[in-house]
């Protein structure tokens, strides 16, 4: 009874979200409603008006700045109720590590992380500093350089890891993006706009390219420090327990 | 129009080393035997990919890139199956043995 109740709900539901499937507008039809209102303006306008090569990057930081303010807010918002939770680790609580594992890392895996996350670390800061002009931008670094540190964690343990990125660094970086954010705001109203414009209009007509890509860069570099931070804070805390409780010999 | 043929060609055989591998990942019976296949994806049919991708591009800056990515995917991968191989025999985690086949179709 149960079965077909249940298979009677899905068929029902299937049928519903197909009839609602076919009643959407074509796959890349030109004349769709997504592609006639903004999207024209932002392709054909984006590089002059942003003076950003990669299109994505002048909507989500430039159009839509306000829109990106509030992601990134949410992202440290999200570290804040982590940590509320688990606990930031106490400095001085972390004796060694322990590596509780059944199999110790090997020698191999232990030179391969030490050689390939300086690597890695660097390809993300190619890939933050690129944002404006190829794929790529501070959420994408950031995450880059949290898996990172993910990676070296998880061969060396939490002792090694946070001895090469401290609390203090941690817990000042972490605001990073949203300060960016409002740092570059706030810059804007200084130069004569309003919040979070990038061209100013005190400023001369001619430096304002190189202006707005600084600018630009800022907020990337901001994005990308304070999201490996808030990945690496959330990573610590939750495996912070189990090391916690390692000998102090 | 040759240097077409052959990138084709080697992203072909890279492909087929994918579809191998994967088939591969599915049908072996244990953990062991799956690790073999599977870790010739990354090597021979992502390396392989890539060898078509260079030819097809030709000497630029964008080949010096490729190399490198063939480079990092060669070590990471071989370090990969590495650490899954060990960890999985000091676990002592059995290997497969042939059963008998029952009438049901199940292995005693």
């Amino acid at each position: 009874m149960k079965r077909v109740a249940s298979l009677l709900f899905i068929v029902a539901l299937a049928v519903l979200l197909l009839y609602v499937v076919a009643g959407m507008p074509p796959m890349g039809d030109p004349d769709n409603p997504t592609a006639t209102h903004v999207i024209p303006r932002y392709l054909e306008r984006a590089e002059e008006e942003t003076h950003t090569v990669n299109v994505i990057t002048g909507i989500i930081l430039n159009y839509r700045g306000y829109d990106t303010m509030g992601e990134v807010t949410v992202i440290f918002c999200a570290l804040a109720a982590v940590l509320a939770v688990l606990g930031r680790e106490r400095r001085g609580v972390i004796h060694g590590f322990v590596d509780r594992s059944e199999v110790p890392s090997s020698t191999i895996v232990k030179t391969m992380v030490r050689f390939m996350v300086p690597f890695i670390i660097l390809f993300s800061v190619y890939t933050i500093l690129h944002g404006e002009t190829s794929p790529g931008g501070g959420f994408q670094g950031g995450a880059v350089i949290g898996g990172s540190m993910i990676i070296f964690t998880t061969i060396f343990g939490l002792y090694e890891s946070s001895r090469r990125i401290p609390l203090k660094v941690r817990a000042s970086l972490e605001g990073a993006a949203v300060m960016g954010f409002f740092l570059v705001g706030a810059l804007g109203l200084v130069g004569g706009g309003n919040f979070l414009t990038y061209a100013w209009p005190r400023v001369s007509r001619s430096l304002h390219p190189s202006l707005v890509v600084w600018l630009t860069v800022l907020v990337e570099v901001g994005i990308g420090l304070g999201g490996a931070m808030v990945l690496t804070s959330i990573l610590f805390a939750m495996i912070r327990e189990e090391e916690e409780i390692a000998p102090s010999s | 129009m040759a240097r077409d043929i052959v990138a084709g060609v080697f992203c072909c055989i890279g492909t087929l080393f994918f579809i191998l591998g994967t088939t591969g990942l599915l049908r072996m019976p244990d953990l062991f035997t799956r690790l073999h296949p599977s870790t010739k994806c990354d090597t021979l049919g992502a390396c392989s990919v890539i060898l078509g991708m260079a030819v097809h591009n030709g000497w630029s800056w964008d080949l010096l890139k490729l190399v490198f990515i063939a480079c990092f995917l060669l070590l990471s991968s071989a370090t990969c199956g590495h650490a899954i191989g060990r960890s999985a025999l000091r676990r002592n985690i059995p290997y497969w043995k042939k059963k008998e086949v029952t009438e049901d179709g199940h292995g005693a």
